[in-house]
Parts: structure tokens; sequence; C-alpha cells
């Protein structure tokens, strides 16, 4: 059978698009709900192997995990589709919490009130970011996109205004939804959160690939000079690749503020793009599944096993180097683009 | 130069820097005891210093660039991978050189005792000059003109221009493309281990992160100068200094990597060829 | 009277100090195969280049349908009507076949990231018409069977007619083919110059550069001949080919083309 030939083979990825594709409507609305329900159910986990010594085992879902595999969603649609550089991530997740730490703490506005201020906020700065650096060639772009994520964090220091050094304290958590309560003791209901804003995120990605933005994407990546020439407006889809990208930092920006509460300049350096990046690169540029796994280890390994911890960047800065000499790929290749035309063709005719 | 030659950003340049400030630290201070750190040494023992700690630190830096050469780059080199993938590669070795290095000194700054005493040596325009500016100047000034000289007229040089003009052609023409980029990178290194020689010399102390903004600050005079044009590179050196220090005193020291960062973007936007070098844009069909 | 559908006025473009086109003039008329012809390094590409908006010309000018191209995005030429096919073969690798060439419709659809991420009915009726016209057009070349299929693994003769399927996506009115028989079989070559004329009968304008004389005789409307920048002929493929100062650009009789 062909799914145990490529499990064989170690292709995780082509076994797993396999299955996916043997499977009924049914079978697959049935296979998504239970997978949601099961991740769902993770804060419920953290008990003997899967334990965390250093941290509560729900807060380490929502940051790092969580947050991680959100934020390594929203880079992969800038590295990891349209072939991107971008070293300063970390800056639109910085302006999303340093929005929801402003506006929670100076207006009467809430988490949910403030999260799409933030999202927009977050957007508008990757377009302005993108108009200058976007025409810029992929190692330039890297150093101008890193220039900007230093700059974010800087001006945040030295602005007395905002804190300065050392940042906001007392941001309000977020309102609660029924009975769900939001605090720092019982992580679960953020984890929620976090999960629902992931899977809405993997579902625009997902949808957009197959439409003329993710082919638009693909060509810019692949060979961006003939996809001008075959009509492509290249610097209208990289800006939307960037805003977008943006706007899913943003988002998880402000969550994060509200959930630990106290925002510092410290807490968005130049460290924090390169372990979403590392994230996307070992997890496998362009592939969600790939991302969402290679975040998930990247960002729960160093809470499961202390000496990691202490020597976090260095692991993740091997990862990159090791992942592009042995397995440029990442751990779950992008997904042949022949299965997801040949899937889609289905969506689209119905 | 490994610019010209691979037409890839060295991102791991600000380490070798770094790797180069400890090892005249080390030849100082363990090798050579100097720890007193409280007048100038007598001039013999000076010399030495100087000449040992200098030398050591350019093989050290370059021994480090030849190592991230075969690392980071050389395999995916060979494999004809994309840009991208290379450039992670460099950006996952920089961490790990410069992380190891925090790691090794618990993030804290090392000394380096002083060997020199600071004095003026003579005023000009009431701008007083130092000896050690003044060495590092005299060196900086042969440096570059030996650097002119070996490219231009060297076999190794022309080999390395010839790689950076046109590869294919170079190749058809016999020379090792290997050796050739292990050289530009051992003397993009020997240039690097220099410069940390007398950046240790003049502030007498460094950190696993100093490469980064210097780094950052090098990489933008490169750029305002033309990248790939070792002349463009000294002008830009120059003109970025001299910007940098009235910013500076303008705006207050906290601004200045925003300063240079903001210079950097300004050029890339305005001029992308600098004042002398070749475009950075996209390659056009 | 014929109607010109592209023309090349006075045009010059230098690099530094290489003129590699100089105060050409050439019209092409809607309608035509027209071969372009020369020795190596006489400028061809660089036209098409020029063409396409990938160059600026130093002066002089290109013209659409008698508007001017000077200074346009590339994109928007190809949104005007024209579209080409690379001599080094250039398709998205990562795609399929079908792919390559829905990616060229694209173009003229109205409908974009945002209609595509809310469904909205004119972004599903353009996906569908896009998908369509994809089918249609590999079917037209020949190679639907290769419909799903990467194209960096199809065979080259298979890649060589999916870049001009994929040109011909963008819906042009002229289509510029850049030695589009390169490496193939004297019989590939044969199908190429019937598929050639399809496309032309079909309504398109070809600019073709080859190199191969008895495909360009047997297809060609016009032929122009450029040698170190300049147009040296253009005129009926029988006038040019027994043009003297042809003859001698080429260092000889051309290949035997009777």
């Amino acid at each position: 059978m062909k799914i145990i030939d490529n499990l064989k083979n170690g292709n995780l990825r082509d076994s797993g698009a396999e299955f996916w594709e043997k499977s009924s409507p049914t079978k697959r609305k049935i296979l998504a709900t239970s997978f949601i329900g099961v991740a769902a159910l993770a804060p419920f986990m953290g008990f003997g192997l899967l334990d965390t010594p250093i941290s509560d085992f729900g807060a380490v879902l929502v940051y790092p995990v969580g947050m991680f595999i959100l934020m390594a969603l929203g880079l992969n649609i800038v590295v990891g589709k349209s072939g991107l550089l971008d070293l300063g991530y970390v800056a639109f997740f910085a302006i999303g919490a340093y929005t929801m730490a402003i506006l929670g703490t100076r207006t009467s506005l809430n988490t949910w009130e403030v999260m799409p201020i933030g999202i927009a906020l977050a957007m508008i700065a990757g377009l302005i970011l993108g108009l200058p650096a976007l025409r810029l060639r992929g190692d330039y772009l890297a150093i101008v996109t890193l220039g900007f994520g230093e700059i974010v964090r800087i001006s945040a220091l030295n602005t007395r205004e905002i804190g300065g050094p050392n940042g906001i304290a007392n941001v309000p958590t977020p309102p609660s939804i029924g009975p769900i309560k939001f605090s720092l003791n019982d992580q679960k209901a953020y984890f929620w959160v976090v999960l629902i804003m992931i899977l809405l995120t993997i579902w625009m990605i997902r949808r957009l690939s197959v439409r003329r933005a993710g082919r638009a994407w693909e060509a810019i990546r692949q060979d961006e000079d003939v996809a001008e020439l075959m009509g492509v407006h290249t610097l209208k889809y990289k800006l939307w690749s960037f805003s977008l990208g943006a706007g899913i930092g943003g988002a998880a920006g402000v969550l994060y503020a509200s959930k630990t509460l106290f925002i510092a300049p410290e807490m968005f350096t130049l460290n924090v793009s390169i372990l979403i990046l590392a994230c996307v690169v070992f997890g496998g540029m362009g592939n969600i599944w790939g991302v969402v796994l290679g975040a998930s280890i990247l960002a729960y390994l160093p809470e499961r096993i202390r000496f990691i911890s202490d020597a976090r960047l260095l692991v993740f800065g091997l990862a990159l180097v090791i992942t592009m000499n042995f397995r440029p790929d990442g751990l779950l290749p992008r997904k042949k683009r022949e299965k997801i035309v040949a899937n889609s063709s289905r969506e689209v005719t119905s | 130069m490994v610019y010209g030659v691979l037409r890839m950003i060295n991102f791991a340049n600000s380490e070798i820097f770094m790797f180069g400030t400890f090892a005249t630290i080390i030849i100082s201070r363990d090798f050579l005891g100097n720890v007193d750190g409280s007048k100038s040494l007598p001039l013999p023992k000076l010399i030495l210093t100087i000449t040992l700690c200098l030398v050591g630190s350019m093989i050290v830096s370059g021994l480090v660039a030849v190592f991230v050469e075969l690392v980071a780059y050389r395999r995916l080199r060979a494999r004809g991978t994309n840009k991208l993938a290379t450039l992670i590669s460099a950006i996952g070795i920089s961490i790990v050189l410069s992380e190891s290095m925090r790691i090794i000194t618990h993030s804290r700054p090392t000394l380096n005792p002083r060997v020199l005493e600071k004095k003026s040596l003579f005023e000009i325009a009431g701008a007083s000059f130092r000896i050690d500016t003044v060495l590092t100047i005299i060196f900086a000034a042969v440096l570059f003109v030996v650097l002119d000289r070996f490219v231009t007229y060297s076999r190794l040089g022309r080999a390395i221009r010839a790689v950076s003009m046109n590869e294919d052609a170079a190749k058809l023409m016999g020379v090792d493309l290997n050796k050739v980029i292990s050289a530009t990178f051992l003397i993009g290194g020997l240039m690097s281990g220099a410069a940390a020689f007398f950046y240790t010399l003049t502030y007498e102390n460094t950190k696993f992160n100093v490469g980064f903004t210097l780094g950052l600050a090098a990489f933008t005079a490169a750029v305002i100068g033309g990248i790939g044009n070792i002349r463009g590179a000294f002008f830009g050196g120059l003109s970025l200094g001299l910007v940098e220090v009235y910013a500076s005193s303008i705006l207050g020291t906290e601004w200045k990597s925003v300063t240079v960062f903001i210079i950097l973007v300004l050029v890339l936007v305005l001029k992308p060829s600098g004042i002398f070098g070749e475009a950075v844009q996209q390659t056009r069909a | 009277m014929k109607k010109t559908l592209l023309e090349l006025k006075d045009l010059t473009i230098k690099f530094g100090g290489v003129t590699a086109l100089n105060e050409v003039n050439l019209k092409i008329y809607e309608g035509e195969i027209l071969a372009l012809i020369g020795p190596n390094g006489a400028g061809k590409t660089t036209v098409f280049n020029v063409v396409t908006g990938v160059y600026k010309a130093t002066s002089g000018e290109v013209l659409l349908n008698d508007k001017s191209l000077n200074g346009m995005k590339r994109h928007h030429i190809t949104k005007l009507g024209i579209s080409r096919t690379f001599q080094n073969i250039r398709l998205f690798g990562d795609m399929t076949a079908l792919e390559n060439v829905i990616t060229a419709t694209d173009v003229h659809k109205k409908s974009g990231l945002l209609g595509g991420l809310f469904g909205t009915s004119r972004a599903r009726r353009e996906e569908k018409e896009g998908r369509e016209k994809a089918h249609e057009l590999l079917k037209f070349i020949g190679i639907d069977e290769y419909s799903d299929r990467l194209a960096r693994n199809l065979p080259y003769g298979v890649q060589r007619r999916l870049e001009i399927a994929r040109a011909l996506g963008t819906n042009p009115q002229i289509l510029l083919l850049d030695e589009p028989a390169a490496g193939f079989n004297p019989a590939e070559k044969v199908e190429l110059a019937a598929t050639i004329k399809k496309i032309r009968d079909a309504g398109f304008t070809v600019l073709l550069i080859e190199h191969d004389m008895s495909l360009i005789m047997g297809i060609s409307d016009r032929v122009a001949v450029l040698d170190f920048g300049q147009k040296i002929a253009d005129d009926l493929p029988s006038v040019v080919q027994n043009d003297k100062r042809v003859i001698e650009a080429y260092l000889g009789v051309p290949a035997d083309a009777s």
C-alpha cells in the first residue's frame, strides 16, 4: 500500500496527502473535527512525558508554542510562499503588543476591540516597510527588514511616553466570554483563542493558495522576472504578502500583551525574528503543516529540556545551518503542486 | 570582497570580527601577560604586543572566515541551491558563532588591559588626535593600499576579480573556484581581524555582540560606497563615520543605530548603486 | 492597407559604452509572422527585452497600436497584449503545466486576493474560466495529457511547447518567440512550424527569433535582419535570402532553403 511505502521512505508529507485524498468528504469532515478536538484538549495533556519542568504546561502552550505556530504561519506567507526574506518580523508582533498595551491602559477598549486595530496597524506597518524594501533583492531586503525590526524596538526603548525601557504594565486581560475566564493562573482560555486564530489563518492560507494570489506568490518565488512578464503585478502581491504576514504577527502581539500583562522593548528583539524564521525553515518552507510541526517542536523542546533552554538561540541557529545543509526543504517539504491543483479543481468547479 | 565574488552578503562578518577582538585580548592579556593596564608599556614590549596581537587577530579572524565559508556556504554552493537557502544558512552560522561566545563569556564583557595610554599627539582645528587614532588611520591607509595593489596586480587578485566578473569564464580559464572563494573569505577575514585589533586597542573591551552594530555600520558603508567596490567601501566608511558622529551629537547616542539604518534604507531606495558600485535591484532578464 | 501592430521607431539602446541597438526602425503588421534574424550578438534578444519592457530605450520608442510603451511597467505591457517565450526555458518549475498557463490567464482577471479569499461569485467564475481556457490552450498546443505534471519533470520538447501555451495564456496581440526550435530534431521542427502557423491563423501576430533558415523561410511572411544593432534588411524571405549584405553578415551562404 502506498501509504506504508511512503512512511517507510520517511516521506511523511506524501503519506499524509495520500490518506487525505483517499478519504471521502464525510470522512474528511470527521477527521478534521477530531483533529481540532484533540488539539483543543491539549491543555489537559500536560503530564508525564509531556510535562514542562520550567513553566506551567498550559502557559507554554500559549507562549511560546501557540504564538510561535501562529507567527510562523504568518512569516511562512512571506518567506515560504513568496520567497521574501524578512528578518524583522518581530516588529509586527511588537506593534500589535504595544497597541494593546497603550489602548488597554489608556482607553476603555478591551482586547477584542483592540484586536482589529492592532491588526490594521501592523498591516499598515507592513505596507510602509514593504513599499521601499520590496524593490530590493534578497540579501538587501533581509538587511532592511532586520533594520526595521531594530528601529521599532529602539524607538520603543527611547520613547518615554510609551514606557521607554520599562515598558507598560497592567495591561488588562480580555473580558470573559460567558463562563470562560481569562486569567494568569489558568491559561486554557488563551490557548483556545490562539487555536482559533491558528485555524482561521490556516483556512485563509489554504484558500488563497489555490487562487490567483497563491499562484502569484509561487510565481514570484520561483522566477520573479518571468512572473512580471507573464502579467503578474509583482509589487502588489509582494505587498499583500508582507501585509498579511504582518497582520498575523500583529494579532499575535495583541493577544500576547493581554496575556503577559506587562510588555517591554526587550521582549521584541532580533532573536525573536530569528526564532520564528527557524520555525519556518526547519518545519518546511511553504508547507503549512510543516511549519506547524516545526514551530511546535522548536517552541516546545526548550521548555521540556532545560539545557536546550539555556542555549535556545544556539540550538535554533544550528537548526538553521543543519537544515539548510542537509534537508533544505525542511521536515515536511513543500507540498507538490500536483496534489494541490488536482484537489482544488474539485473545489472550484463545485 | 565576498560580495563581489559571491554576489551575496557575508552575514557572519560581524562574528568574524568579534572573534578577532577576543583573540587580541587573549594574546595580550594571557600570552604576553599584560595585566597591569595602568600605564603604557615600555616601547619594546609595546611593539611586541601590537605586532603579535595584530597578526594574531588577523589570523584568527581569517580562520573563522574560512570556517564559515566551508560550513555555511560551500555545500550549498556545490548543490546550486538558491540564494535564500544560502542566506539562511549564513544567518544560522552567524548565530551559532555569537551564541557560542555568549555562553562562554556568560554574556559579560571582557576587558582588555591597557597597553597604550591614549595620549593626544597633536591637534588640528580644535580636534585632538590621540595616538591610537593616528595609528588606526595610518594602518587603515596602508592596508587599503596593500589590498588595492594586491587585487590589481597579484595573480590571486586577478583570479578573484575574474570570478567576480564572470564565474564561468574564469572557470574555463583554469581558475580553481573553491580556492578563490576560500581565499576571498580569508582576505575578508584578515581585514576584519585588523579592524578587530584596532577596535580592542581603542575601546579596551569587547563582548559577544560587539560585531552586530559595527557589522551593520560596515555594511551600510559598503552600500554607500557601492558594494563590490573596494575604493567605494573606503569612501563609504569615511562618510558614514562622519555622519554618525554628527547625528549622535544632534540626536543623542541612543539613536545612533537607527540613524545608520535609516541612511541605509535611504541609500538603497534612492541610489542603490551607491557612489561607485553596481545595482542592487532585481537583476533583469 | 495592412495595419501596423507593433513599431520600433528610431530605437536606440546603449549600455555604458556598448550600443546594442542603433536607430532601429521596424514595423510588424497585424496577423503576420515576422522573423528576426542575424548573427549572434546582433541585438535580437535586446529587441525582445525592450518591447517587453525589460530594458529602457536610450532614445526612440516602441509603439503598440500607435501607443508608446516607453516607461511602462512590464506587467502592464503584458496586459496591453505583448507576451514572450525565452531562449533558456523559464517555466515555473514547481507548478504543474496547467497552473503555469492559468497563472498567465490571471492578468486579465478583475478579481484579486480579496475576491479569492471571500469567494465572491466573480472570483469563482473567473477562476473557472481561467482553468478552462488553460485546458483549451494546452489542447491547442497538443500537450494537454501533461496538464497535471510538474513543469520541471516534463520532457524538453513539451517544456518548450508549454512556454508557448503559457505565453498565449495572457491573450496577447503579439507573441514573441525566442528561438523556439532550439534543440529540436527536424521532425519536431516541422511540427513546430505547423504549430506557429496554427497560432497565426488563430489570430495572433508572431515575432520570431530563429537560426534555422529552412524553418524561417518556410513559415515567415517577412524577415528582418539585424547586424551589430542595426537593421540591414527587411523584406520577403526570398528577397532577404539573396541580399548581399545579409550574406556577408553571416559570412557565407545561408543553409540551403530552396
